[in-house]
């Protein structure tokens, strides 16, 4: 059941590697280099803040967050989901005159973008984390609780990865289906309003969303120094949606190789 | 045998979809919704250790699918491969990423092949200086032109030593320096004993780098073996010459020819072949010997004496102990067959009552003249046995070379009347005993001969003429004339020769084709006689006689 996964572990520092590659690959050419990793994602943060902080005056604190860092937390996380979940659904594709030329276990391609999505994304908390302990004025242990987020949320993009770069391999029409999806998502998800605006009842199908976990958690540990384990249940059922994903990962992956790679 | 790739019963099959998406409603569903395409049908081959393997195919043949399966880019859909050792698939396209630097490619390439970033720092050098890239090692692959991208795909696949090494036609693109600085590396491969699988539709690439080829066509295996032997099976298909059927025939039936011997005595020539031919599926199909005047397709054949042959010890008792043969071939049994001309040496087997014709295969022949001969001898005529694209041949052409020409044809009642000049060169007639000539009528179907003896006149034409004679010697005697009886001649069509005999010292004696251009003076019309029509034809200079019914004639008037 959990092959792919067995070969991503042994392939780890190919995975490490290939993360490094791709980074490369990204910024090669680019005089800023790195720089677009942390200037991109500012600017969507500067505009969101601008839009409804100013624009639709409704940038009050959150629980005693203030917006703009209760913004920032969030988009962050979201970001590194988004940028991750996109590139490991093309994995295969954007691979494609690779995997048809060298034999390597093509697996283990999903968990490279996540990966390299994840390098990126560190970057940027770091920045997030300075930016924060300035607007805050202190620092909590709570915060090291991130790494327990990033880790939830690589485990879930590994394997929706895994179960979608299959089918995106096969039809491109997945990969736009993605892409509209996850536009659908980041308005739905948590990201720019709080979850207690919502009527009580609504809040529980918003919470299916194992995203909403993710960010949740991000802004649990910058700003109200809560652990994961005081939502036993949320938690729970955000590691039976991961079993879940990686189960069915590893089973449209086996299912459909012999497929794609003839498609491909 | 120590076996480095093995390929068992390898099947792949393609489907082909309508629906564009026909393959993931297939997955959901049990119907089915695609065309099938057999790209490989179940094909068994060994690759043994420490050579060098040919795949030939023309294109769509199959045969990047089976390197493909080899390498595990793409999954059999039934049987299996197993392969002993590192592998590295080297292909036109190189799997490079063109939006990072080859420096870059060469660490993608080397993470991928498992290799770790210390140990492709220890290589990296070398692909650098293997791939002639210089500076542009620095530089995206995308603004490489193809052959430096084909070097550089190159340079890191033998670089990273890998125990089999295949390539598919990627040499194609490099420069002719490059390319021989491969077949260098590649050869260096081959004594360190490791494996090369090599790809091409291009016989003469398969044939000077592998010892051994397989076949692939539509998917099948047609034939495995010495590289030379499967390289000369597939230009004769792709030249046209023949069918898959007579090739599969062929493949069972192994054949060499391994040494010729031969003398010149008393007059005649005479030759001695022995070699092997088997045919391990087929042992009782009746074989013969052939040879073959190519000019006119003569052929003449001879049985073969079966004895054993012991140089192959794999061979099956059965097979073996009437494998080998040897054939006595003199020109005593044919009288007039080995005339100037060239002549092959075939081998021939009984199909649904035809036979079918295989040139022997001869690339290892060993002949053996009379000392000092190398092949050659000279009696009447000269004889010259060659070895071309691995096919034996006899050369026999005249010893001095005959001017002639055909001057003057015409009909009287019932005689053809026909006067022609000859001499040679040097060869002074002062006499009319000095020379003599005789005419050949030779029947183009049933190759029966008719010779008429030619009577021999002075003339002065040669001699005076100081285009012919700049020497100012005397050819008083050559001008010939002969005429031959046309109720003699059956219906057919017939060319004609003409024997030049020197009655004096050095006696030679030369036998050519009647070179007829003075078309002014040969009859243009069909003549008729009893119930005979005789047409004179010039066939590509040559004199050709044609005689048929005239009664047909004058109906298809």
């Amino acid at each position: 059941m959990f092959e792919i996964y067995k070969t991503m572990w042994q392939k780890r520092k190919m995975i490490n590697e290939l993360a490094r590659q791709d980074i490369k690959r990204e910024y090669a050419g680019t005089l800023l280099g790195m720089m677009w990793g942390l200037i991109n994602p500012l600017l969507r943060i500067a505009v969101y803040w601008f839009v409804f902080s100013v624009g639709a005056r409704a940038g009050h604190p959150v629980n005693g967050a203030p917006y703009i860092a209760w913004l920032a937390a969030g988009l962050v996380a979201w970001f590194f989901i988004n940028d991750a979940f996109k590139s490991a659904k093309n994995s295969f594709r954007s691979r494609r005159s690779i995997i048809k030329n060298t034999p390597f276990p093509i697996a283990i391609l999903p968990a490279g973008k996540v990966l390299y999505a994840y390098y990126i994304h560190l970057i940027l908390l770091a920045v997030l984390l300075a930016v924060m302990a300035l607007i805050l004025k202190t620092v909590s242990i709570y915060w090291v609780q991130i790494f327990y987020y990033d880790f939830a949320a690589c485990m879930l993009l590994i394997g929706l990865g895994s179960m979608t770069a299959p089918l995106v391999a096969v039809s491109k029409d997945f990969s736009h289906f993605i892409d509209t999806f996850l536009i659908f998502l980041f308005w739905m998800t948590p990201i720019l309003w709080a979850v207690h605006n919502v009527h009580p009842e609504l809040q529980y199908i918003i919470k299916l969303n194992p995203f909403h976990y993710i960010i949740q958690g991000y802004r649990d540990s910058l700003f109200y120094d809560t652990g994961f384990w005081e939502y036993p249940l949320y938690t729970l059922y955000f590691w039976g949606f991961v079993l879940v994903t990686l189960v069915l990962g590893n089973y449209l992956f086996k299912r459909m190789k012999p497929v794609f790679l003839d498609i491909l | 045998m120590e076996v480095a790739v093995r390929v068992k019963n390898v099947t792949k099959k393609y489907k082909l979809y309508e629906d564009k998406w026909g393959p993931i409603k297939e997955i959901f569903s049990r119907k089915k919704l695609h065309k099938e395409f057999w790209a490989l049908k179940n094909i068994t081959l060994d690759f043994p250790k420490g050579e060098s393997i040919g795949i030939l195919g023309k294109n769509g043949s199959g045969k990047s699918t089976l390197l493909k399966i080899i390498t595990g880019v793409a999954e059999p859909t039934s049987g299996s491969v197993e392969v002993n050792g590192s592998l590295v698939f080297l292909d036109v396209s190189s799997g490079i990423d063109s939006e990072l630097s080859g420096y870059d490619n060469i660490f993608l390439k080397g993470t991928l092949l498992g290799y770790s970033k210390e140990e492709m720092m220890e290589k990296v050098e070398d692909i650098i200086k293997f791939s002639e890239l210089g500076e542009f090692i620095y530089q995206p692959v995308k603004t490489y032109s193809a052959g430096m991208k084909s070097k550089l795909g190159f340079a890191i696949s033998v670089n990273v030593d890998p125990d089999i090494l295949i390539v598919d036609e990627a040499l194609a693109v490099g420069d002719a320096m490059f390319r021989k600085k491969c077949m260098e590396k590649m050869n260096q491969f081959k004594k360190e004993g490791k494996t090369i699988i090599f790809v091409s539709h291009d016989k003469n690439a398969v044939e000077s780098f592998c010892t051994k080829a397989a076949w692939i066509n539509e998917g099948e295996l047609i034939a495995y073996g010495d590289s030379k032997v499967i390289a000369s099976y597939y230009n004769e298909y792709m030249s046209g010459r023949k069918s898959i059927e007579e090739i599969r025939t062929e493949v069972q039936c192994h054949h060499s020819l391994e040494e010729l011997s031969f003398d010149y005595s008393n007059g005649r020539l005479s030759i001695r072949l022995n070699g092997y031919i088997y045919n391990k599926e087929q042992p009782d199909i009746p074989v013969e010997f052939a040879i073959r005047d190519m000019r006119v397709n003569q052929v003449l054949s001879k049985k073969l004496v079966r004895v054993s042959y012991e140089k192959d010890p794999f061979l099956p008792e059965h097979i073996k102990e009437k494998a080998g043969f040897l054939v006595d071939i003199s020109e005593e049994e044919f009288p007039g067959f080995f005339k100037p001309g060239k002549f092959s040496f075939e081998i021939r087997y009984k199909r649904e009552n035809r036979w079918n014709y295989i040139p022997i295969w001869s690339g290892n022949v060993r002949i053996v003249g009379r000392e000092g001969d190398e092949g050659e001898i000279q009696g009447r005529y000269k004889y010259r046995f060659v070895v071309e694209n691995n096919q034996l041949f006899l050369q026999i052409d005249n010893v001095d070379k005959v001017q002639e020409q055909v001057n003057n044809i015409w009909f009287e009642n019932r005689f053809l009347h026909i006067e022609y000049v000859a001499f040679v060169r040097g060869y002074q007639t002062l006499s009319p005993e000095d020379v003599s000539s005789n005419f050949y009528l030779v029947n183009l179907d049933t190759f029966d001969e008719y010779m008429i003896p030619s009577t021999v006149s002075e003339t002065e034409e040669i001699t005076e003429n100081p285009v012919f004679n700049p020497q100012g010697k005397i050819y008083n005697y050559s001008k010939f004339h002969v005429s031959i009886n046309l109720d003699e001649l059956p219906k057919g069509r017939y060319e004609c020769k003409l024997s030049y005999h020197m009655k004096k010292p050095p006696y030679h004696e030369m036998l050519i084709l009647a070179w007829a251009t003075k078309t002014a003076n040969y009859p243009s019309e069909p003549y008729v006689v009893g119930d005979k029509c005789i047409e004179i034809q010039i066939k590509s200079k040559y004199l050709q006689i044609v005689v048929s019914d005239a009664a047909k004639k004058d109906s298809s008037l």
